[in-house]
């Protein structure tokens, strides 16, 4: 029920304006859809520990969680082959979220008597999330999978996750070797985030493109094709990891690239620190090329056609500071940069062509297709978009059954495409993303059968210089009550 | 959810406060955690201001309330009785903190382990069970949680940790060592448990039972590869202190009374052969004489009883 | 030492001996109805204990004598002894013979020294599953010396041995000297009992406890029966 694997369906190349307000479209349809934990009574039931042993509160990992997710969902302690499990035993958990939630949004263009205007659109309603089935476990000592069939809110499928792993191949935890479809080994799991409006409920850093960026395949957020390698220490405090990624941010069937690859790389270290906890401080780099340039029929682009690849790259620190047993502070930063080819609205073009045909993106010659065709050149002033970002989020655990959290999220533009040298520059700020969300879960019971947890949270989004029609900042809010669980 | 209807944001409100009153009840009555249905009313749980040293580091049971609850109920129990909601699907069984009996101890059977005992098995896990390896906590929490699991017994209260017992520095692996080990495998009746070649499959493993009568194997020495554990440790040492002090609530007895330091480590060296897929001096030294354990020859015969006539016949 | 020792033992008997009345509480202790049948050892695992039984063993969970006598019954006085400092200076002797333990049922007072021996051709391990007292568990070889116990608080204690899983016994920690275990006729007898309230228990292992409460006035010999339902199975 991720959200993201879909959503650059509504990313068109070029029309700025609407790129938000498509996007807000496509968040109200699958609103509050955008869950995707690996929270397992499954494991609970296989190996007798409550939720709270894995997790600081459902469905976010503490550090034991994932000392047990990089063993390959394993204790270690030669019990965890399936031949332990009682036959009965069926690794299955189901997650589902119904929720009642108000949804404010600035700056929505409407048909008015003199053509367009902007105005905000307030609505409120009960709601559902789309349903999980996640599976995962052991195959064999040492031989893990994960299976996520997952449905949005009408219920239709795609597969999240699936995927098959070798643990501590030559008997070391340095290296095990996972293939298939997985979440890149972002510390900060969005998978497992706290949070659930539309907004709050993902991680801006994790899927952020500049205005009018073609670039749909470097979000880190969405769970990417790929092998990753990786490895950690007996006790979990070094970990490292590297992948090698289809760059067709997660999509089946070969539809973009000829042959486009992007890496992901990740290392940590974590340190005992008395009685503040332990404390973890890491970095990220995501690297990776994705096609430009399109061959097609009809003037349609053809699948797996794609060639002429441009770079990307988003890069970061990640830090997990704990004051003891109730407070702790996560921290994601990133510096983030696109080719300026993307930055033009080039990349997406399949995608971007199935929704509006006619879309242009800005070439020295005036508006072309946007695909990268031997006789485009860039227009002048074209220039690579880059960005900063920082991701802030406390908590506090009041007990392992109610947790507070807060975030706060920004993200700043330090180079636009269209440079003070380009025919249209863009303001400095444009697209510039501040967010605050806040909330509380609790959980009434605590046992290893089922997790449940009655949430409540409120987000504030702010986006400079994007709404459709008149260029001007959109806030938007969102208040959302509900019941998330998993049995 | 296409027509977007517009809609007072007090009304909004309301509807929150009104889900709030609704839901706040469950919420003021926190129970106390939820145990398996047949378990009960929770007594109250009587705290102590329990304490644990470990090095330079003072562990307060206080301390670790939370984690207790969040790491450990689920099977020792929120009393610490083994009686978590999980306790019923587990086997071996988690232990009973309210016996304060403890199977990894470097002290001698039916005393109290010592804190640094405790808190090594949290670290380190028990091989086989499910007690997973509790490294990721700090020195700190796990210094508190050894404090904390002795307000469940009244013994901390009056008892104090038993002595460790003495382990004299490892000789040299030779093969009579190896040899002499065999023997007193043979002597001392490891094998009517463990085996003739320690594989668990002794002509008694099957009757074993622990000392809530739950069923029990005895340790498998050659499923092990490099990676092999045993319940309390890894190190010739952990081998060592294991049988002199026992594994207390099994049937594994304590040798202390009965086995001289010095015979002590050569029966470790044979156990260690025992392990036949794992690389180590032990393995080595017997590859070299090829194999075979030499019949262990008494240089000074004590005049104690004949050997039993059945041998376990290790096939090396 | 020695003479400390001596001299407690002249003030106990004086203390004794100046309460002339001593009674005595008798009786015997009997089972109604069918009692299981003992199931049959076999030691063919252990060749050096089975030839030392000419005859078949069974177990001794129930022992019973002529006239539904019920043996091995622990009958004590549970309250009301005056005595229960008392801890007696000389050892109570348990020993593994022929892999069963002799006695089945060996009672004792709290604190007293209890010895327990190994006279086979074959190791023991001594497991007392206590649950009140420390629980150990050692092995004992042939030839090894005595090992020497004691039990600080009283309780019913089950002993096992794991190597030979058939054998069974149980320590009775009491606390008091008043103590007697039903024979082959059943028959049990708790003397020097100065006048007072008394409560008696008898004990089996398998039938549980009873208890009886006796007066004692004087010089007298009271009867007091006891007379428990046998299990089936």
């Amino acid at each position: 029920m991720r959200m993201w694997a879909q959503s650059h369906l509504c990313q068109k190349p070029q029309r700025v304006t609407s790129v938000l307000a498509a996007a807000f479209a496509l968040i109200f349809l699958i609103l509050g859809a955008s869950q995707s934990a690996s929270a397992l009574p499954a494991f609970a039931r296989k190996y007798g520990l409550r939720c709270s042993a894995c997790h600081e509160s459902w469905p976010m990992l503490n550090y034991f969680g994932q000392k047990f997710k990089d063993n390959g969902y394993q204790l270690m302690n030669d019990r965890d082959a399936p031949i332990w499990q009682n036959p009965g035993y069926w690794p299955v958990t189901f997650r589902i979220v119904p929720i009642w939630h108000r949804v404010s949004t600035g700056k929505v263009a409407v048909d008015g008597g003199d053509g367009q205007v902007e105005q905000r659109i307030t609505s409120s309603g009960f709601d559902l999330s789309g349903l999980d089935f996640h599976t995962g476990g052991t195959l064999g000592k040492n031989i893990s999978f994960y299976v996520l069939p997952s449905s949005d809110a009408t219920a239709s499928f795609h597969f999240e996750t699936v995927m098959a792993r070798l643990d501590n191949v030559l008997g070391s935890t340095w290296l095990n070797v996972k293939l298939g479809k997985f979440e890149l080994d972002n510390l900060l799991s969005e998978k497992r985030i706290l949070t659930l409006t539309a907004n709050g409920g993902i991680y801006q850093l994790y899927h952020f493109m500049p205005q009018g960026d073609g670039n749909i395949f470097g979000q880190m957020g969405a769970n990417q094709l790929g092998v990753e390698v990786m490895g950690h220490s007996y006790n979990d405090r070094t970990r490292y990891s590297a992948s090698l990624l289809s760059s067709n941010n997660g999509s089946v069937g070969l539809p973009y690239g000829a042959n486009s690859y992007s890496g992901f790389f990740a290392a940590s270290q974590a340190f005992d620190a008395g009685k503040l906890g332990v404390q973890r401080l890491g970095f990220y780099a995501m690297l990776g090329e994705a096609p430009t340039t399109w061959l097609t029929n009809g003037g349609a682009p053809i699948g797996g056609s794609g060639t002429g690849n441009k770079g990307f790259s988003r890069e970061g620190f990640v830090g997990q500071f704990y004051f003891g047993q109730h407070f702790d502070v996560q921290v994601v930063t990133q510096h983030g940069s696109d080719s300026a080819w993307f930055g033009q609205g080039y990349g997406d073009y399949i995608d971007g062509y199935a929704s509006n045909p006619t879309a242009t993106c800005a070439s020295a010659t005036g508006p072309h297709v946007c695909n990268n065709t031997p006789d485009t050149v860039l227009a002048a002033g074209s220039r690579a978009p880059t960005w900063n970002g920082v991701l802030i989020e406390p908590h506090y655990v009041y007990s392992p059954q109610l947790i507070f959290l807060a975030r706060y999220e920004t993200i700043k533009m330090s180079q636009q495409s269209n440079g003070p040298q380009s025919a249209n520059p863009s303001r400095s700020d444009l697209g510039n993303i501040t967010t605050y969300t806040v909330g509380y879960r609790y959980n009434p019971f605590m046992t290893s059968r089922a997790g449940f947890a009655w949430h409540n949270e409120f987000n504030l989004f702010h986006q400079v210089g994007t709404s459709s029609l008149s260029n001007t900042n959109i806030n938007t809010s969102e208040i959302l009550t509900g019941f998330d669980f998993d049995f | 959810m296409n027509s977007l209807r517009p809609m007072r944001f007090t009304g909004a409100i309301l509807f929150t406060a009104i889900l709030g009153l609704v839901l706040a009840p469950g919420f003021a009555a926190r129970a106390p955690a939820q145990d398996a249905p047949d378990v009960g009313p929770t007594p109250r749980l009587v705290m102590k201001p329990m304490e644990s040293h470990i090095g330079n580091i003072t562990g307060h049971a206080a301390a670790a309330k939370s984690d207790y609850r969040r790491y450990c109920a689920g099977c020792h129990g929120d009393l610490g009785d083994a009686n978590g909601e999980n306790a019923v699907w587990l086997d071996p069984k988690p232990r009973d903190f309210t016996i304060a009996s403890f199977k990894c101890r470097s002290t001698l059977t039916g005393t109290l382990p010592t804190d640094e005992d405790l808190y090594n098995t949290i670290g380190r896990g028990l091989t086989n069970s499910n007690m997973p390896i509790w490294n990721t906590f700090t020195r700190q929490q796990r210094a508190d949680l050894v404090a904390y699991i002795k307000i469940f017994s009244p013994r901390w209260d009056k008892e104090k940790a038993g002595d460790p017992i003495k382990v004299p520095a490892e000789p040299p692996v030779s093969i009579e060592s190896i040899a002499h080990g065999k023997a007193l495998f043979t002597k001392l009746e490891c094998w009517k448990c463990h085996g003739p070649a320690g594989k668990g499959d002794g002509p008694s493993a099957g009757t074993l039972t622990d000392s809530k009568d739950n069923p029990i194997r005895p340790y498998n020495f050659a499923l092990g590869k490099d990676d092999s554990r045993f319940k309390c440790g890894n190190t010739n040492q952990d081998i060592y202190k294991i049988f002199m002090t026992g594994v207390d609530g099994t049937p594994m007895p304590s040798f202390a009374d009965v086995i001289q330091p010095n015979d002590a480590w050569d029966l470790v060296h044979f156990l260690r052969t025992l392990q036949i897929n794992r690389h180590g001096k032990e393995n080595e030294v017997l590859s070299a004489a090829h194999g075979v354990i030499p019949p262990y020859v008494d240089k000074n015969p004590a005049p104690a009883a004949p050997a039993d006539n059945k041998s376990p016949g290790g096939g090396h | 030492m020695r003479t400390k020792q001596m001299l407690l033992a002249l003030l106990t008997l004086l203390v004794c001996s100046s309460l002339m009345f001593a009674g005595t509480v008798s009786g015997k202790v009997t089972y109604t109805g069918t009692p299981a049948k003992q199931k049959p050892i076999d030691m063919s695992k252990e060749p050096s204990c089975a030839k030392q039984h000419a005859t078949p063993v069974t177990v001794e969970t129930v022992v019973t004598g002529p006239n539904n006598a019920l043996e091995n019954v622990v009958v004590y006085v549970s309250s009301g002894a005056p005595d229960d400092g008392q801890v007696p200076s000389q050892a109570v002797t348990f020993e593994q013979k022929g892999c069963q333990y002799l006695p089945h049922v060996l009672a004792m007072h709290v604190n007293q020294e209890l010895k327990i021996v190994n006279s086979d051709q074959t190791s023991h391990n001594i497991h007392p599953l206590a649950k009140v007292n420390r629980e150990w568990n050692k092995s004992q070889p042939p030839g090894t010396p005595p090992i020497s116990e004691k039990y600080d608080k009283p309780e019913f204690i089950s002993v096992k041995c794991n190597v030979h899983p058939w054998m069974h016994g149980e320590f009775a920690v009491l606390n008091t000297n008043h103590y007697d275990l039903s024979k082959g006729g059943g028959d049990f007898k708790l003397p020097n009992l100065p006048p007072g309230k008394y409560t008696i228990t008898a004990w089996h292992e398998d039938y549980g406890t009873q208890t009886a409460d006796v007066t004692i006035t004087g010089n007298e010999t009271k009867d007091v029966n006891f007379t428990f339902k046998a299990k089936a199975y």
